[in-house]
């Protein structure tokens, strides 16, 4: 099933095909691990549920749904 | 003092001491090697027209002197906004800055592959480097091991094992250093697929040829890879340029790539064959912190904690910093009495060094428990990693209006004082929600506006309209400032700055157990600094209202003042009160009473008269001097409070002498509310002003000051017209 990043749910884990910004930020969000074929799992969301948080390649990092938005996944 | 710092930095750029940057992931430990490396033979230097510090120390090797620099912290070389641009721009020695001769990478033992990629944009650069790896100790605790020998090999340069924080390694690093510095080695650079080293090479070209400054391949790189890199700037055609951009990327494209993460793409993939075999993991990496966030991430114990968290912060500002403020303001008196007089024979000088000097730069080091205090809290937050977790937390707060989570901290400890509160929004790292916050600090009500609520509340709510009237007014006063500030933030944020905003990724660091050391660093440092510039600037705004409350001094007005009271004996004047009317026309006749009652027609529409008008003027420097102005004016002396019965009683009973409301009473409901209104919106800190100019620029600072003033004087008068309808 496809779909973008913020639409997951806590707890579920996806695939990342595409991200889908200009490049300078699609840039940053590459080196931080966020790249195409890697897996990332949801791990919980703010109290007012934006940001969320997430894991990749064993690291915890937390962004906003917009930018959320721009990342395609792959749910197995 | 500054002069100083110029002339030191010149004559060692003279005697050309070989230049040694820190270089690195944001949170690996630069700073706190640096410091461990320098002591305390360090200077901040202001980045030009930049407010992003680069910090330079001296770090002296068996008899050779280096220069060390502290650069702020970066995933990668992406340029766009200008403190980013501070580690380009150095590392290419570009705007006449001093290439470094030996790069030293800083790197996260805990995180290798993803603290390297910066490692290997570097190597672009052709600059020798050696790596420190860091944090150790983190990482066999968390089970990561290295294999230090394959790495120095498979990179082909030195390698330390450091802890920063207890100083492990800073030896070792010292000899790698000056090792390096005789036998440089160079990182592998990657090797660049055909079309990306062609398209690099058609830039740099082509840059020339459209009359841009001459690029390096590792600026070029930029060009290609940042929509909007900084790089640019000096080329007017943007179009030919993006042609260039954009062949290049459609051949990325035929690679299977895309061009936006194509670059950290190929760098892991480079990362990933050297790295083989350096790493390994015993059994699944320990997540230490995953169960305290699981407490302190929690929807609604989080929510709370943070709040606990955050009252105990402000708390503490309050109470622990009182007594330290009253010690100042004793030791300010102190000094008042012990030279005062000294000085008895030259009144002029007295009441320069007394009441200009002493007691104008005694109002701002009463601050500095406050500083030292918010930046301690500041520093222990940063240290143990809740901050970014409390970042996390209220983000959405302030997402909306181009803030972010981490505004929270500087706004709200402008509540007690706005300039820690602009000095502690250097931890945003997004130029735009940084300018925004600073710009929006001086709008939440500090402890300085609370001796003006204070006396009008208790003079006129209160009496009135019962102490819980009063209490709802004190509440009110301190939220108008943020009901406004936020608006206005989003006002700006979507009509004028053409700055794009940052995406607000953020990486939660480990949980650690800060150390003193580094915690009394920042408060040294922060407190120096404050001390240092916002002392000198505080010092003048001194002097030169001193200068235009004191002068003309003409001693005919005291002549006829003496003259009218020996003509009018027995009408039970004390000698005191003499002393204060001569005071009090004196001061009327003064360049600011003159310019007060020449500028009171701009606040006829408020309601103010002159005297208002010259209270309002007069505390522009620093707001609390409106009470003792307001003293002098009031014939009273300027030792009031704002608890003073006196003044008070005279304020009830003040009525206009002339003009249309003749009669009638000068402080109505809307005339105070108004006054009140004005000082809670007004920027009537010259501190705050030029910690802005510092932080940001002068244009900043007067669009700050002209804004807020403007603003300010439009709501009184709204509401001096408003009430005046019932
Ligand atoms: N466990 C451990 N912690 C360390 C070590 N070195 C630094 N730290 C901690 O890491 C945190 C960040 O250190 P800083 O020196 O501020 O890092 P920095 O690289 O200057 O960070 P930026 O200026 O944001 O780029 C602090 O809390 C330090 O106490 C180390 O060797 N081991
Ligand atoms: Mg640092």
């Amino acid at each position: 099933m496809n779909g973008t990043l913020d639409r997951l749910q806590v707890g579920e884990s996806a695939e990342i095909i595409d991200i889908s910004s200009d490049c300078t930020r699609a840039g940053r969000m590459a080196t931080l691990g966020f790249i195409t074929g890697r897996r990332v799992t949801v791990t919980r969301l703010a109290p007012l549920g934006d940001p969320i948080s997430v894991e990749i390649d064993g690291q915890e990092i937390s962004l906003r749904r917009a930018e959320a938005r721009l990342i395609a996944v792959k749910q197995a | 003092m500054i002069m100083a710092t110029e002339f030191k930095k010149t004559s060692q750029s003279a005697n050309k001491s070989p230049l040694v940057a820190l270089v690195g992931n944001p949170n690996t430990g630069k700073s706190t090697l640096f410091n461990r490396l320098t002591g305390l033979r360090q200077h901040i230097a202001n980045y030009p027209g930049v407010t992003v510090e680069k910090k330079s120390g001296l770090l002296r090797i068996g008899h050779q002197d280096l220069d060390l620099l502290d650069l702020p912290g970066c995933y990668n070389l992406t340029a766009v906004s200008r403190d980013e641009r501070v580690v380009m721009d150095v590392l290419g020695g570009r705007h006449g800055l001093r290439r470094p001769d030996l790069l030293v990478f800083v790197v996260d033992a805990s995180n290798l592959k993803r603290n390297l990629l910066l490692a290997s944009q570097c190597a672009e650069l052709g600059i020798p480097a050696i790596m420190a790896l860091n944090q150790c100790d983190a990482a066999k605790r968390n089970g990561i091991h290295i294999d230090t020998a394959l790495l120095a090999k498979q990179f082909g340069i030195p390698v330390v094992e450091t802890v920063a924080t207890r100083g492990r390694g800073v030896d070792d690093l010292k000899s790698a250093i000056s090792n390096a510095l005789a036998n440089p080695s160079f990182l592998p650079r990657i090797q660049w697929p055909e079309c990306i080293a062609k398209g690099c090479q058609v830039l740099q070209s082509g840059v020339k040829d459209l009359g841009g400054e001459g690029v390096t391949q590792a600026e070029a790189l930029r060009v290609l890879f940042d929509s909007d890199s900084v790089f640019t700037c000096g080329i007017s055609d943007k179009i030919c340029l993006k042609k260039m951009v954009d062949a290049a990327h459609h051949d990325i494209r035929g690679l299977g790539l895309s061009p936006g993460s194509a670059e950290a793409v190929l760098h892991y993939r480079h990362l990933e064959s050297l790295l083989d075999g350096v790493v390994t993991t015993s059994g699944p990496v320990a997540r230490s912190h995953e169960s305290i966030d699981a407490i302190l991430l929690h929807r609604v114990w989080g929510t709370l904690i943070f709040f606990v968290v955050m009252y105990v912060v402000f708390q503490s500002l309050y109470s622990w910093a009182g007594p330290l403020m009253d010690l100042i303001d004793a030791l300010t008196g102190m000094a008042q009495g012990f030279i005062s007089p000294l000085l008895e024979n030259t009144p002029v000088l007295q009441s320069l060094i007394c009441g200009g000097i002493i007691s104008g730069v005694g109002g701002v080091l009463v601050f500095l428990p406050q500083i030292l205090i918010l930046f301690f809290f500041i520093s222990l937050l940063e240290d143990t990693g809740y901050m970014a977790r409390a970042a996390f937390l209220v983000d959405k707060l302030f997402s909306w209006c181009g803030l972010n989570g981490r505004s929270f901290v500087p706004l709200l400890s402008s509540y007690a004082c706005a300039i820690p509160g602009v000095m502690a929004a250097r931890t945003l790292s997004d130029p735009k929600a940084r300018l925004t916050t600073i710009l929006m600090a001086p709008f939440m009500s500090c402890s300085a506006r609370l001796p003006v609520y204070i006396l009008l509340i208790g003079t006129f709510i209160e009496p009135r309209y019962g102490a819980f009237a009063a209490g709802w007014a004190l509440f009110a006063m301190h939220f108008i400032g943020l009901a406004l500030a936020l608006p206005l933030a989003w006002l700006l944020n979507t009509f004028f700055l053409k700055i794009k905003p940052q995406p607000f990724i953020l990486e939660m660091p480990d949980y650690r157990v800060p150390t003193l050391r580094n915690i009394f660093h920042r408060m040294w440092e922060r407190g120096r600094e404050f001390v240092l510039r916002a002392g000198t600037v505080i010092l003048a705004f001194s002097i030169i209202i001193w200068c235009l409350l004191y002068f003309p001094r003409n001693p005919d007005v005291a002549e006829k003042i003496r003259s009218d009271f020996s003509a009018s004996t027995g009408t039970g004047i004390s000698n005191e009160n003499l002393e204060h009317r001569i005071e009090s026309a004196y001061i009327e006749q003064s360049y600011l009473g003159r310019f007060g009652k020449a500028v009171q027609p701009v606040f006829e529409p408020a309601g103010f008269d002159w005297k208002i008008t010259v209270g309002v003027l007069s505390s522009f420097p620093a707001r609390e001097v409106i009470i003792a102005t307001m003293g002098i004016i009031y014939n009273l002396g300027a030792d009031v409070d704002e608890g003073s019965e006196d003044l008070r009683t005279i304020l009830q009973n003040e009525k206009w002498t002339s003009g249309p409301r003749i009669g009638q009473p000068v402080y109505t409901l809307p005339v105070v509310i108004g006054i009140m209104v004005f000082f809670a919106l007004c920027m009537q800190c010259g501190a705050t002003v030029a910690i802005i100019a510092r932080e940001l620029d002068w244009r900043w600072a007067t669009f700050s000051f002209f804004g807020m003033t403007t603003l300010a004087w439009i709501s009184a008068v709204v509401i001096f017209q408003i009430g005046n309808l019932f």
